[in-house]
């Protein structure tokens, strides 16, 4: 192509470490450098324009998890660590999301039983780790503290630090070097406020991901992906508060209307194309971790993600 | 009929069965404090009912008291309909109370050319060789003593009917009083003998709140008396809209009456303070918002609030004082400043009289603050305006104990950054009550620098201080303890409070940098900021800026100009060439509809961050706040 596809930016998005080896000090098969552009994803064979990871989310409590799933996964969603192996082994996943859904109750107080969760699944699987808490930061400053030290040294990314918490999982985080999800609700100043707040109490800048907040295609995606734009744009032409990779989940998409509506026999299908087609604008928009439910997605996003890379030419599609 | 007795004044006043304690305490002539207009929705006009029977529903509007508020009795005064015969206990915190306010102006050396002036003359009786008639006399007379041209002298009938025998029965000895009005001059009064010496003008600034009055000696050149009062419509609502929805609903009538009422109380006392007499006054110069102005002239302020927001009218008008109900002398004229749009008005551009930007080279930025903000930017050639809601933060309203400027308010407050000890002082300095708007920017300054609040204005509840705690709802900072306070209670800012302060500045601040990228003009480029409002005067410009209130400049080009719609009233009643560049200043004035530049919600967000989110536009805070931090370790 005759043009620039630097488009003459100077700023570079920050790398962010996910998972540690045996010679980082971990247990992981895989170590990720995540982030690093000067320019926009999925550019025809730009090695500065990285493919993203798909991370498959599973929970602890599968009570409150999306029936679809369930039916999908059976009685899988009910040992979490054979959900995270089959993630691995069977899924194809780059990632795995652990949602601490048992924390998710008045009064949680069993944090012992956060330590063997997540050793169990630490042991199940050998990829890289995202983990949920309460999102109560009063229960969460314990969950995090019990998960940053069952895991030290793997590098976990732990979720979600918000304006209004972010205290328990950043002293989480500071304590066992572990990385944090930084969510503002689509808005690419407040975006930018909660990255300078997690500065400003010691968090690295290579130590957080950005979560723009993802609303699924149809159901606000278009804010999300403005706000994506804006973000990255800002980043590349040199802001180092918003140069930080970002994290999507569109976890909506199970909900929504036409999947509710959907004929029963359609239903699965019609998830999982949601989710997909989410995903795949959401790489576009620059995420460079795509999160997403339904197990048929890894592989679907994978494969699309892996076409584009390779340049696949479009009359190959039959 | 049912008779309601207020307590502790004793006052009675029958009342229909079904009517509101509302109505009839107004009827009784308490000044409640209703700042929603009494429609239950503020929860300030909080009164017991000690006997007798009613119907309030305790339930419904339970948030707005304690379990023993409620069995002593309390409830709301709007929203309670008086049944039988009753004892009602008026608390004092329910009544509207003085107010402090500023009366300092700008200090202009201006020339003094006031547009009336009395004539003291001679005249001699007419004979039958000279036989020439009353009128011609009278005005040559006028003419000798250095008034203007005989001819040019408009003499309206009433004055004419008096002449003939007024001439005769002072012994051909008056003095007659001239206004130069728009059609030109006018015989506006004849005295018996030398009353030249009593002619005074009267300045008025009408805001939605308060009336500012001051009285001017038109031979001397010097105020000799400043009054004040409340805006008497506030019992029609505390804010415009409410005023203009009343207004809507046959309420014109009686809001043009108040307007004027509240005028002649100001100008009632600020004649006693002189020691002289209303009939002495000749003019009065009013300058207000544009909706105040139209309520003020009877005019239906209806179509200015709705789309497309257009005022009726936008020059300077004169008409006589009487026919609006202002009691002065009967046939004096009323001077009304020029408006631009619904939001920028005739304060407004009395603003812009007072600091004179409109006739400087360099940029100015004007911000005159209060629950409405105004901001105009510009020099001698262009200037630019916006308008928009601050929110009552900034003037203490929703704010947990935040209050106007009133005796007991926190009006300056430091924090010592170790100890977290607040040193505060109040005005009248009795023991605080609540803290007021400038009270709350030092707070919030201090409580930042001080590294209590994040931010995003989120209190540290980590740190270990008594004065951090977690309230019922939210986390806050002890101010002071109860022991200490006027109320029993210890004052406190919440994190909810902190929230509603930082909208409030962001929203100031956002305009500002609008207006600014309209202009293309940076922060270094404005030569100075002029801060207005009642709320000016006391603003700490330092914490101002901290906060991120206003656009970083140094502190010497930042000036408190106080009460600028007064000052400039004052320059328009003084010297009456001012009053030419009014309508020109009004014209030359663009207005900026915030709601269509979609920046400014950009703008906005990011500067509900303190002080803003990019820190490059404070560097002097910036290097302050890293200092503050350093010394904390």
């Amino acid at each position: 192509m005759g043009y620039d596809l630097h488009f003459g930016w100077t700023g570079a998005i920050g790398r962010v470490i996910l998972g540690a080896t045996r010679a980082d000090g971990g247990t992981r098969k895989i170590s990720y450098h995540i982030g690093g552009e000067t320019t926009l994803p999925l550019l025809d064979k730009d090695p500065l324009s990285p493919t993203p990871l798909v991370a498959l989310e599973i929970c602890d409590n599968p009570e409150y998890w999306s029936p679809i799933i369930k039916n999908f996964c059976g009685d899988l969603v009910n040992t979490v660590d054979e959900w995270a192996k089959t993630a691995e082994t069977v899924y194809g996943a780059d990632l795995v999301r652990l949602y601490l859904t048992s924390t998710r109750q008045r009064n949680f107080s069993d944090i012992a039983s956060v330590g063997k969760t997540l050793e169990a699944v630490l042991s199940a699987t050998a990829l890289p780790l995202i983990i949920e808490g309460s999102n109560e930061p009063r229960i969460d400053s314990e969950v995090f503290l019990k998960c940053g030290e069952t895991a030290q040294g793997e590098k976990l990314l732990l979720g979600t630090a918000e304006a209004g918490r972010y205290r328990s999982i950043a002293a989480a985080a500071l304590a066992y070097n572990h990385s944090l999800i930084a969510q503002s609700p689509i808005d690419v100043n407040l975006a930018k406020q909660l990255n300078i707040l997690l500065r400003e109490i010691g968090v690295q800048r290579d130590h957080i991901m950005i979560d723009p907040y993802t609303g699924t295609l149809g159901y606000g995606f278009e804010y999300s992906y403005s706000a994506m734009e804006r973000i990255r744009f800002s980043a590349l032409k040199g802001d180092t508060d918003l140069a930080m990779p970002m994290i999507c989940s569109a976890i909506d998409s199970l909900t929504i209307k036409e999947v509710r509506e959907a004929e029963p026999a359609l239903q699965d299908e019609m998830a999982v194309r949601w989710e997909f087609y989410t995903g795949i604008a959401a790489a576009a928009a620059g995420a460079e971790i795509i999160c997403v439910r339904h197990p048929k997605t890894v592989g679907m996003l994978k494969l699309a993600f892996a076409g584009i890379r390779s340049g696949a030419d479009f009359t190959d599609v039959k | 009929m049912r008779t309601v007795t207020f307590l502790p004044s004793y006052r009675k006043i029958d009342v229909a069965c079904g009517s509101t304690i509302l109505d009839a305490a107004q009827r009784a002539g308490l000044n409640i404090n209703v700042v929603c207009g009494g429609q239950g929705k503020c929860g300030k006009c909080v009164v017991y009912v000690q006997s007798g029977k009613t119907e309030f529903d305790r339930q419904k509007y339970s948030r707005f008291f304690l379990e023993d508020e409620l069995t002593k009795g309390a409830c709301l005064a709007c929203e309670t309909m008086v049944q039988g015969d009753l004892q009602v206990l008026v608390p004092e915190s329910t009544l509207i109370q003085e107010q402090k306010i500023l009366v300092a102006g700008r200090d202009t050396e201006i020339e003094f050319h006031p547009s009336v002036r009395k004539y003291y003359v001679e005249l001699q009786p007419p004979t039958l060789t000279d036989p020439s008639p009353d009128l011609t006399r009278l005005l040559w007379g006028i003419q000798k003593s250095g008034g203007p041209v005989a001819e040019k002298i408009y003499v309206p009938l009433e004055v004419m009917r008096e002449i003939p025998t007024l001439l005769r029965h002072s012994d051909w000895k008056v003095t007659g009083t001239i206004a130069l009005v728009p059609g030109g001059y006018r015989l506006i009064d004849l005295q018996e003998n030398d009353t030249s010496k009593r002619i005074y003008g009267a300045a008025v600034d009408l805001g939605s709140t308060t009336v500012v009055v001051y009285l001017w000696d038109l031979v001397s050149g010097k105020v000799v008396a400043v009054a004040s009062n409340y805006n008497k419509q506030i019992s029609c609502g505390e804010d415009i809209l409410a005023r203009v929805n009343f207004a809507r609903k046959n309420g014109l009538t009686k809001l043009q009456a108040l307007a004027a009422e509240s005028i002649n109380a100001a100008l009632t006392s600020a004649s006693n303070t002189a020691g002289i007499d209303r009939e002495d006054i000749y003019e009065v110069v009013v300058a207000g918002n544009t909706v105040m102005t139209h309520m003020l002239l009877g005019i239906d302020p209806a179509y200015i609030i709705a789309e497309p927001y257009v005022p009726v009218v936008q020059r300077a008008l004169s008409v006589a004082a009487g026919r609006i109900g202002i009691t002065i002398n009967q046939n004096s004229g009323l001077f009304v400043f020029p408006a631009v749009s619904d939001f920028i008005g005739g304060d407004i551009i009395a603003d812009i009289l007072s600091c004179s930007m409109s006739e400087r080279e360099e940029i100015s930025l004007l911000i005159d603050i209060g629950t409405n903000f105004e901001i105009v930017l510009g020099n001698k050639e262009w200037m630019f305006s916006c308008a928009g809601a601050a929110g009552p933060a900034l003037e203490g309203g929703e704010v947990l104990f935040g209050m106007r400027a009133n005796p007991g308010a926190i009006e300056k407050i430091t924090v010592d950054p170790v100890t977290l000890d607040p040193a505060y002082s109040t005005i009248n300095n009795i023991r605080p009550r609540g803290i007021t708007g400038s009270g709350l920017i030092d707070l919030l300054a201090e409580l930042f620098s001080a590294c209590v609040i994040d931010r995003t204005g989120r209190i540290n509840t980590s740190i270990e201080n008594k004065r951090v705690r977690t309230g019922p709802h939210f986390p806050e900072f002890v101010v002071a303890w109860a022991s200490e306070t006027d109320i029993g209670k210890d004052i406190v800012i919440t994190e909810n409070d902190i929230k509603n302060l930082i909208m409030s500045k962001a929203s100031i601040h956002a305009a500002c940098v609008t207006l600014m990228k309209q202009a293309g003009v940076t922060r270094h480029e404005i030569a100075t900021v002029y801060v207005a409002g009642a709320f000016g005067n006391y603003l700490d410009k330092k914490n101002a800026t901290i906060i991120g209130l206003i656009p970083e400049i140094d502190a010497d080009r930042i000036k408190n100009i106080g009460n600028g719609a007064v000052t400039g009233a004052n320059l328009a009643l003084i010297n009456r060439r001012e009053r030419k560049t009014l309508d020109d200043i009004a014209s030359r004035i663009a207005y900026i509809e915030l709601n269509a530049e979609p920046s400014f919600m950009d703008e906005y967000t990011s500067s509900t961050f303190l002080p803003h989110t990019d820190f490059s536009l404070f560097p002097m805070v910036q290097k302050l706040i890293e200092t503050c931090r350093l010394r904390k370790g």
